[in-house]
């Protein structure tokens, strides 16, 4: 048989199947003949761009008379009368119960307004990968709004700003505050024309009306206690971590629910269709009413899926929510992505840690820095305490208080950590201070509902090459296993990490880059995800841009330090100085 | 919060009442047995249409047909789930009595309501629960509303699905 084009909206691409193609392949859910009838069935298609498609058949060339019809901007017209003579092939999607398939008018209109969606990407300071593109496509047609679970590294935020940036708002994205610092950067970075509005912090104001295409950032705890963002028109809310809404009866959820938008969409990197309450409590925010009410919903299937395994009841379900759920796992798309992946999250200082840091700067300039030898070490104190605050006020003066709340990139570690055990992953953790590291060890512990090890100089050898092939070979070990920089140096083989973060910065990037290259192994099949925490604002900042100005060169770069001693003071403030980050 | 593990719903309850009908004057004895197999996945194959319901219980086949409604139950309407209104469900009466019911079940029970039959009906009943407009299309051949931006599967000739 010859190849058949179908418009598949899920993956913002053409279905070429039938035929042996090349192109991305994957396996659609698509209505085919058999026997006497029209059934449903996987079919393995490839997924190709609209200048690839094919003239063969009716199928192909309707598709083809498609593009070139979006291509001149046509009329209403012209693509009511391309519907009347489509082929049931080129419209072959299913509905969720799988009992249907679109007419080929409504798949010619999802297939219009995603390119047309498409075709505003260029706003988007950022080359976008093919699963990117899909995601964005996806965004702007799935009805009402949707999740997208993504695996952690794979883009989730630049997808969302894509969507934001070519809408036309105004948007609210709520996150948590941990992650403020990050969204705003991001946009910054991918959507440099859109006006952004950071709604957080004790003098938050937020003007009415809300301008136009302005991205309005705030946090839960804002959205908590703000009944202001409840009474704005938005075009599109995203939800960032809603894992933070998984409970219903929470005010942060209440509150999501009170918000007003054309277009709700919700991120997480945990597949969300495990956990049935969770996934009515974030469904019933992104699509109010899909799901039916809190207690018919556990009647008709979280206690049928959950209790007895219902297989009925499962099958029926996830028909209902496939549609508005996205989730792409690294090995999905390894196609599409480098074998390492690095990702830099800009985490926010708490008031607590930006008190410290200004105090020790003032302090430090105060009582001067000398000259010569002494001038080089007190910089390096002040360096090192202003590491150890962006780390944690608990590592810069031991306390007995509780961790939580204290460090912004401590919070969003913990929270990412979570994400990629719940997800069935390991992860290595670097940190150039053991107090660190024993911070980072206990709290962990707690949180992860089990002991995180820690692998440092002050180990013993055999104690060290245990905790490596426990991580490496054994299947009930710890999935997080937190490092001391410098002893990770020697040989260690830990490849069956899928992620690894580098909880604060080394000067040296070609030390970071030989930490890395331990979870990471030529030929290894499955892309390694790289997370380094930066504190925005901050040295750490300061040495973030060092980096991207010398991972080229990784080698033999030395003396950055030494470089910082040599400044005049006003250089020295300056580039240590929290300015008027809030 | 726990629920029934059969008939949490009112349109599944009304199929519970009817199966266990008989044992409010006397105990049957065949209703433990019966629940057991249906909580145990004994019954597999289940499929309804109007007027009918077949299983597989323990390797016996079953059939049970009931007697449908002659006309459209008024003012049904599904959701895109396959929910209805819980008051609907006492108003229309949609479980058959177990003395209206034909069975047949492949076993040797001489009784018309062996363990099996009953093990479907405690089946039947989760269905309903988890899609309660399969209790009204039991009884009626009810015809989706129709929508334009999607077209039935039965709908599709085969013969040009490609078009050329």
């Amino acid at each position: 048989m010859p190849e058949q084009v179908t418009y598949v909206p899920a993956h913002g691409a053409f279905a070429l199947w039938g035929a042996e193609t090349a192109g991305r392949r994957v396996t659609c859910r698509l209505a085919v003949p058999q026997g006497d009838r029209v059934v449903p069935a996987d079919v393995e298609v490839s997924l190709v761009e609209p200048e690839a498609l094919p003239g063969t058949t009716a199928s192909a060339r309707a598709w083809r008379e498609a593009v070139r019809l979006v291509e001149e901007g046509a009329g209403d017209d012209a693509f009511a009368e391309l519907a009347e003579h489509m082929p049931p092939a080129a419209h072959a999607i299913l509905n969720a119960e799988e009992t249907a398939i679109s007419s080929a008018a409504a798949l010619l209109d999802r297939y219009r307004r995603a390119a047309a969606a498409r075709a505003k990407l260029g706003a988007i300071n950022a080359e976008l990968r093919p699963y990117q593109v899909d995601g964005v496509a996806w965004l702007h047609s799935v009805p009402g709004g949707g999740v997208l679970a993504d695996e952690m590294g794979l883009g989730k935020t630049l997808q969302a700003i894509c969507l934001l940036a070519t809408r036309d708002g105004p948007h609210l994205v709520v996150c948590p505050t941990s992650l403020v610092g990050n969204w705003r950067r991001e946009l910054a970075r991918f959507a440099p024309d859109t006006p952004v509005l950071t709604h957080h912090g004790p003098n938050r104001e937020l003007p009415l009306p809300v301008p136009p295409r302005t991205v309005v950032i705030t946090s839960y705890s804002v959205l908590r206690s703000d009944d202001e963002l409840g009474a704005v028109d938005w075009d599109t809310v995203v939800l960032d971590e809603a894992q933070q809404v998984k409970n219903p009866d929470t005010r942060a959820s209440k509150a999501a629910a009170r918000l007003s938008a054309r277009r709700r969409v919700a991120m997480t990197g945990t597949p969300v269709e495990n956990r049935l309450d969770e996934l009515w409590a974030i469904m019933s925010l992104t699509n109010p009413g899909l799901l039916g009410t809190r207690a018919r919903f556990r009647q008709r299937f979280g206690t049928p899926v959950e209790q007895r395994r219902s297989a009925t009841a499962a099958a029926r379900l996830t028909a209902l929510i496939t549609p508005h759920v996205l989730r792409r796992t690294k090995s999905e798309v390894a196609t599409d992505l480098p074998p390492k992946v690095y990702s830099t999250i800009a985490c926010t200082l708490t008031g607590e840690q930006a008190t410290l840091y200004r105090d020790a700067v003032d302090r430090a300039f105060t009582d001067g820095f000398g000259s010569g030898f002494q001038r080089r070490g007190r910089v390096l104190a002040l360096l090192t305490a202003l590491k150890q605050i962006c780390n944690h006020p608990a590592q810069y003066r031991p306390d007995d208080l509780p961790l939580t709340g204290r460090s912004g990139k401590f919070d969003r570690a913990t929270e990412m950590l979570t994400e990629i055990v719940e997800d069935n992953d390991r992860a290595l953790v670097f940190t150039q201070y053991r107090a660190m590291g024993e911070l980072l060890a206990r709290h962990l512990g707690d949180q992860l509902g089990g002991p995180v090890p820690f692998l440092h100089g002050g180990l013993a050898a055999t104690q060290r090459d245990e905790l490596v092939r426990a991580f490496q070979h054994d299947d009930d070990a710890p999935p997080v296993l937190l490092l001391s920089l410098r002893a990770a140096g020697f040989g260690l083989n830990l490849t069956r990490a899928g992620h690894v973060m580098h909880y604060d910065r080394w000067w040296n990037p070609a030390v970071e880059e030989q930490a890395t290259d331990r979870a990471h192994r030529i030929g290894q099949t499955r892309p390694l995800t790289v997370h380094t925490l930066v504190t925005g604002g901050t040295v750490e900042d300061h040495i973030a841009h060092l980096h991207e100005n010398k991972r080229a060169l990784a080698d033999a770069v030395t003396g950055a330090e030494t470089a910082l001693a040599d400044l005049t003071d006003d250089q020295l403030h300056e580039v240590l100085d929290l300015g008027a980050l809030s | 919060m726990t629920q029934p593990e059969f008939g949490a719903t009112p349109w599944g309850r009304a199929w519970v009442r009817a199966v266990e009908s008989t044992a409010v004057t006397r105990p049957n004895p065949l209703l433990p047995k019966a629940r057991s197999l249906a909580r145990n996945n004994a019954v597999t194959d289940l499929h309804t249409e109007p007027g009918r319901i077949t299983a597989t219980v323990s390797g016996h086949t079953v059939h049970i047909g009931l007697p449908l409604w002659t006309q459209a139950p008024r003012g049904v309407v599904a959701d895109h789930t396959g929910d209805l209104p819980d008051e609907l469900a006492d108003a229309l009466a949609v479980a058959v009595p177990l003395a209206e019911q034909h069975t047949h079940c492949g076993c040797t029970a001489r009784t018309p309501h062996c363990a099996h039959v009953l093990a479907t009906l405690y089946t039947l009943a989760q269905r309903v629960d988890e899609r309660p407009v399969l209790a009204v299309t039991l009884r009626y051949p009810l015809t989706a509303p129709i929508d334009p931006d999607w077209i039935p599967l039965e709908a599709i000739d085969v013969a040009t699905f490609y078009g050329d």
